[in-house]
């Protein structure tokens, strides 16, 4: 507030040179003349302290524009996942033995509306069943467990535009009739049109 | 007779010399530009963090260019952007006269917000420039502009009399 009043200072000096000026000129009161000067001054003034008053010096502007892309970016936390199933697997009487696997973190970033993740093995024809399930996912909602395939099945719906994570759980089947021998999946979660 | 011919012609001198001096006043105010912002900016958001937010952007290319006034001085910035999705902010780096205000985010319809601050009086009236320093971010849940269409801001500054 205080320097606001800077530029009527100087505009009031400025006034004081003139004033004397003049006096040191027209030292005899002569009615007509002071008019003229009197309006001068008066002008002077009101130009002069009205850029003090009036604030606004000048005002500029460009535009910026801010385009965003459609971005969609998935993790899977962990490279490798192995499921053994062993004796410890095993109960007497019942034909299936499973084991579950909740190490890995899916993470994801999608700015485009009515998406989902659907999930997929390359492994057409598998010794044993590998189960995918969703858990506590942080946007969305978990698809139920499904039986990996080649065909793209339903992981994760309803995501929106959002980012979060979901634990990845992975439960592998064997019954005992299947005997042994192991199955190396690859994976593939792909996010697509709901 | 003489002298009062003789005053009249002295006051038709000074007549003058004011004149002049308040057009001379003028022009100053209106010629020499008080404040100028470069060419127009755009901004483009294209990657993202899984499970994070969308990497932001900064654009460091355009400079704020303005002169000392009469008083000190301040400068204001505002912006116009009425379907306003995400967000931007801009800050005044290396700033020759005057003190850079935090950095302020631009939203549509706000008031006119300190930029530049204790601008010092001319003289000198040379043009002194800054940095604008646009940072351009967005969350996934803001959407895209594909969908959603640009942000166009018109962002205003203003030097006014602090």
């Amino acid at each position: 507030m205080n320097h606001g009043k800077t530029g009527l200072l100087e505009s009031q000096r400025l006034l004081g040179y003139i004033h004397r000026f003049l006096r040191h000129h027209f030292y005899r009161p002569i009615t007509g003349l002071h008019k003229v000067l009197t309006f001068e001054l008066l002008t002077l003034t009101v130009v002069l302290g009205g850029v003090a008053k009036g604030q606004t010096y000048g005002t500029d502007f460009h535009r910026v524009t801010v385009q965003v892309s459609q971005v969609t970016v998935i993790q899977v936390s962990s490279g490798t996942v192995s499921l053994s199933i062993s004796g410890a697997n095993a109960v007497a009487g019942q034909n299936a033995m499973t084991v579950t696997d909740l190490s890995t973190s899916f993470l994801w970033g999608i700015n485009v509306s009515q998406r989902k993740v659907t999930a997929r093995t390359n492994l057409a024809a598998p010794l044993f069943s590998l189960k995918v399930l969703a858990v506590n996912p942080t946007q969305g909602t978990a698809a139920p467990e499904v039986t990996l395939s080649t065909t793209a099945q339903d992981f994760l719906i309803n995501i929106g535009k959002s980012s979060g994570t979901t634990q990845v759980q992975y439960t592998g089947v064997a019954l005992a009739s299947q005997g042994t021998g192991s199955d190396a999946h690859t994976v593939t979660f792909t996010v697509t049109v709901q | 007779m003489n002298h009062r011919i003789r005053n009249k012609g002295t006051v038709s001198t000074v007549t003058l010399f004011l004149l002049a001096l308040s057009c001379a006043f003028f022009q100053q105010q209106t010629m020499a530009q008080p404040i100028n912002v470069g060419n127009n900016i755009t901004m483009s958001i294209t990657t993202g963090v899984a499970g994070g937010t969308l990497t932001s952007v900064v654009n460091t290319a355009r400079t704020l260019t303005y002169r000392r006034q009469l008083a000190i001085a301040k400068i204001t910035v505002s912006t116009s952007c009425p379907t306003q999705s995400f967000t931007l902010k801009v800050l005044a780096t290396a700033v020759p006269d005057g003190i850079a205000a935090p950095e302020v985010t631009l939203v549509n319809g706000m008031p006119a917000t300190d930029f530049i601050v204790n601008i010092p009086v001319r003289p000198p009236n040379t043009a002194r420039s800054c940095t604008l320093r646009y940072t351009a971010s967005a969350t996934f849940s803001q959407g895209n502009s594909i969908e959603d269409g640009n942000d166009v801001h018109t962002v205003t500054y203003t030097i006014l009399a602090q």
